[in-house]
């Protein structure tokens, strides 16, 4: 079952004279417990897909359905409606609200939605106990490290058992270990609660943790690799290949 | 792009930015030039009738003056601090310190002298309106003439052009001694980290409201009688106003974030958005704005308890004269009250007339005064009465029983009579003990008589026997009281004037009611007029400082909007948290400022009139209004910031 289709997506910025097109026409669809990553050079427009997918920006264009959803013709109330109950998010620079502690920005997701108190509490133990991180639910976020907010980051994008969860480079700004820990939740939690999830990265080992990576390149779809059943490191190998193509500039002789 | 370029551009944008700064500086330098206007009038000298007027205006202007220059100084800082980054930029791009400090100062220039003459235009069109107020307040009958005073305007730019002289140079100071990376930094250190609640502050936090608590407990006992002396009472008020400002402080610095942390204990982690919004926000930003707050909070009281005890005083104006000189008009000598009576006759002025009997006699009163007798300097409890016959008060008493007449708040304050009791009145060689049976309200004679004491009302006996033994040391100069009372109320200034014409005006004694009136109300309506200024100045310089550290702190939480929105949030709900915040923001220090004003006008309120209520809550009500105007202000910026945040 497709939870995401998104057809003939085009997304331009400027006026009429100074238009520069970003997305030209992208196809795309995500099945119920996929893992997907997009991946692409600076500036091949994979963050402004993430962003045009996950309803923050509109699309110049085309249609995105989300569960069978059209989104592209909804106002802005609604779209922030669906936003609160089916999608997450993570994002490179963690935003967390620096006023909240630990346990008050992963619960946030849940007040808006009016789930009871006591439901609330619960989903949190659990969410909090497989990302490792119940120990630090009372400290601020500049009390913790940049991993432990990363996870905090995430364990709120999970908490309200969203349809999709969007993450823009989670691993950008962590160092090796603290990425390959979270990377190992992630896709833990992928498996275990049957989460979707939509990942941004440049990042070819990041990629390799998810069941299919897309190539942008200059605004349109490129390839499209499957993991299947391969081990991740031959997955990985094969990334590293494709973005080696991808990624350099043809010069034609 | 040229260096003027680059200013004309940067003049452009922060104009936008800072219009309110423009407004405060516009409205400041107006309302300065009107008061120097009025200071250089000659018509000023005329109206008040004395020296005294224009010294208190001078001195008003001075004050002004010196908020107005706190509020620059202020709000040059936190500009220059906003635009540090793009100092940095210039720098780092190769243009000297002294260049972009003369990029600075002329943009500047512009912005000031720009609101300086326009201020100086409105100041000049509305000094006439300025003038009128004063004239109508004090009840003066003439008439202001808009009219441009060169004096006024040269000394309102000399002034205006020191402060900017010092704000130049604390830009220089500024300029000089940052380095480029730490202009870069200045922003972000602004921040403060955050961090979980220490016992220190819990401390903090329960000694704040405890201290104020206290002075608002000992300010309410004040006069109550449980202090003695001159000395001891000049202690304990500098003990409330100590324990009030120093708990204030507390209050700001720990209380609130004590107070909103327990609240946040209580939801264990499980917020929604107005307390994301409002509580977290609040509790980490009132800590490092506790000085700041506590002045404000404290000015504000200064200036809302002033204003309402002027406003009293004149809105009691009337009762005042009347408790002073019960009858239109007070004479004390038969000659005088014929003399009187020709002249209204004369110019058709009919009148009634009423004369008192009076004796004066000693009473002792330990018995039926509530209070402890030394500390009222009635150290054996024996005190001068003035005592009149039944007839004259027209009631009708017992022969054993005495009446007193005139309540009188501030006495009641300090002596607290009681319902009934013994009295025993000491006439020249015996002693007469009567039974006290109550306080009546009415005012029957003159200060003259009674020395602000309550009258007394005994059988007619009982007077004749107090009468035929007098003690002549303790009796004013006559024992006649004539009043004489106007039968139409509109004829009581020309009556007045031909009062104030006649010599027997000048005796000790005669007096008349209406220029008793008059005087009070001229002398607080100038009071009430310079306060009222003062406090008008203050609100609206402090009401931008708020708003400023409410568009800073928009700017520095915009992207938690921003997460916020993503999560689903929408503009709506953020709105309706921020409102909630202003609320907080701007209701926490009104509120505070507002308790405090009022315990202080409560615990003397009694000195300046007769009436609390009416006058307290009118000033109340216009200062909260006109505070809530930059509430409102500061709401909209947010809306804008909130707009912008995805």
């Amino acid at each position: 079952m497709n939870i995401l289709e998104a057809q003939k997506i085009h997304k331009s910025y400027g006026n009429k004279f100074t238009k520069q097109e970003v997305l030209k026409g992208i196809d795309l669809s995500i099945e119920k417990g996929e893992f997907v990553t997009i991946m692409g050079a600076s500036g091949s427009g994979k963050t402004t897909l993430l962003n045009v997918l996950s309803t923050i920006d509109r699309v110049s264009h085309g249609t995105i359905k989300i569960e069978g959803k059209e989104l592209t013709a909804q106002k802005e109330k609604q779209l922030a409606e669906f936003r609160k109950h089916h999608l997450g998010f993570i994002f490179q620079e963690y935003n967390l609200l620096n006023t909240l502690t630990v346990k008050e920005n992963i619960l946030l997701p849940l007040s808006i939605s009016k789930v009871s108190k006591k439901a609330a509490n619960e989903k949190f133990q659990a969410a909090a106990a497989e990302l490792g991180i119940e120990d630090i639910e009372h400290k601020y976020p500049n009390e913790i490290s940049g991993g432990q907010k990363q996870r905090t980051s995430a364990a709120r994008a999970f908490i309200h058992e969203p349809s999709i969860i969007f993450a823009d480079e989670p691993t950008g700004a962590l160092d090796s270990k603290s990425a390959s820990d979270l990377l190992d939740k992630m896709s833990s939690l992928n498996a275990k609660r049957q989460a979707t999830i939509v990942m941004v990265s440049h990042d070819p080992v990041a990629a390799s943790y998810s069941s299919r990576v897309v190539f942008i390149k200059d605004g349109s779809i490129y390839t499209q690799l499957n993991k299947g059943d391969q081990t991740r490191q031959t997955f990985l190998k094969d990334i590293i290949k494709t973005q080696g193509v991808l990624g350099g500039v043809h010069y034609e002789h | 792009m040229s260096i003027n370029q680059l200013i004309f551009r940067n003049l452009k944008k922060n104009l936008k930015n800072y219009y309110l700064y423009v407004f405060a500086l516009t409205f400041s330098v107006a309302l300065y030039f009107s008061f120097v206007t009025l200071q250089y009038d000659p018509s000023m000298d005329e109206a008040t009738g004395s020296i005294r007027g224009a010294a208190a205006v001078r001195a008003a202007s001075i004050l002004l003056v010196a908020i107005v220059a706190i509020f620059l100084f202020y709000a040059n800082n936190l500009f220059i601090k906003r635009r540090s980054q793009e100092i940095g930029l210039f720098q780092l791009i190769g243009m000297t310190k002294n260049r972009i400090f003369s990029i600075l100062s002329i943009e500047n220039l512009m912005i000031y002298f720009g609101s300086l003459l326009l201020g100086t235009l409105l100041g000049f069109s509305i000094s006439k309106l300025v003038t009128m107020t004063l004239f109508k307040i004090m009840e003066v009958d003439d008439v202001a003439t808009l009219s441009f005073s060169f004096p006024a305007f040269l000394q309102t730019i000399l002034v205006f052009a020191a402060i900017y002289a010092v704000i130049m140079l604390m830009n220089y100071w500024f300029i000089k001694r940052q380095s480029i990376l730490s202009l870069f930094q200045v922003k972000s250190k602004t921040e403060g980290r955050v961090k979980n609640i220490s016992v220190l502050e819990i401390l903090m936090g329960i000694l704040g409201i405890g201290l104020i608590a206290t002075g608002y407990y000992v300010s309410s006992k004040l006069f109550e009688g449980d202090f003695t002396s001159m000395n001891t009472l000049f202690m304990v008020m500098i003990f409330i106003l100590a324990s009030v400002i120093i708990g204030t402080y507390f209050f700001y610095k720990g209380s609130v974030r004590f107070v909103a942390n327990l609240i946040r204990k209580n939801k264990s982690g499980y917020l929604n958005i107005n307390e994301v919004l409002s509580l977290s926000s609040i509790m980490f930003r009132m800590k490092s704005n506790a000085m700041l707050l506590t002045i404000i909070t404290t000015i504000s009281a200064l200036a809302i308890g002033l204003l309402s005890l002027s406003y009293i005083s004149y809105y009691s104006a009337e009762k005042t004269a009347e408790a002073s000189t019960p009858a239109d008009f007070t004479v004390v000598t038969e000659e005088a009250a014929d003399e009187l009576g020709q002249i209204f006759s004369e110019n058709g002025i009919e009148y009634s007339e009423e004369r008192i009997e009076v004796v004066i006699a000693e009473a002792d009163i330990t018995n039926i005064v509530g209070a402890n007798l030394q500390e009222i300097s009635l150290n054996d409890g024996i005190t001068d009465i003035a005592f009149i016959s039944e007839k004259a008060a027209d009631m009708d008493i017992q022969e054993t029983e005495t009446l007193l007449t005139g309540y009188n708040d501030a006495l009641q304050q300090l002596m607290s009579l009681e319902d009934s009791g013994d009295i025993v009145i000491h006439t020249a060689n015996e002693k007469l003990e009567q039974q006290y049976i109550g306080l009546a309200e009415e005012d029957l004679l003159p200060i003259y008589f009674t020395g602000g004491f309550p009258t007394a009302v005994v059988d007619e006996k009982t007077f004749d026997i107090i009468s035929n033994d007098i003690d002549e040391d303790i009796q004013r100069d006559s024992s006649l009281y004539i009043g004489l009372q106007l039968e139409e109320g509109e004829n009581r200034a020309e009556a007045d004037e031909l009062f104030q014409n006649l010599a027997i005006s000048e005796e000790y004694g005669n007096d008349s009611q209406y220029a008793t009136e008059r005087t009070q109300k001229q002398n607080m309506g100038l009071v009430m007029f310079i306060v009222g200024f003062l406090g008008l100045a203050f609100l609206i310089t402090s009401g931008c400082v708020l708003y400023f550290k409410q568009m800073e702190e928009s700017e520095e939480e915009q992207p938690n909007y921003t997460i916020l929105r993503k999560l689903g949030y929408t503009r709506h709900d953020l709105l309706k948290g921020i409102q909630g915040k202003q609320v907080f923001n701007f209701g926490i220090p009104l509120l505070i400022g507002l308790l405090h004003s009022y315990f202080a006008v409560q615990s003397g309120w009694f000195f300046f009139g007769t009436e609390l209520w009416t006058p307290m809550l009118l000033v109340m009500g216009v200062y909260t209004g006109l505070y809530s105007i930059f509430g409102l202000l500061s709401v909209l910026y947010y809306k804008k910031v909130i707009r912008e945040s995805l």
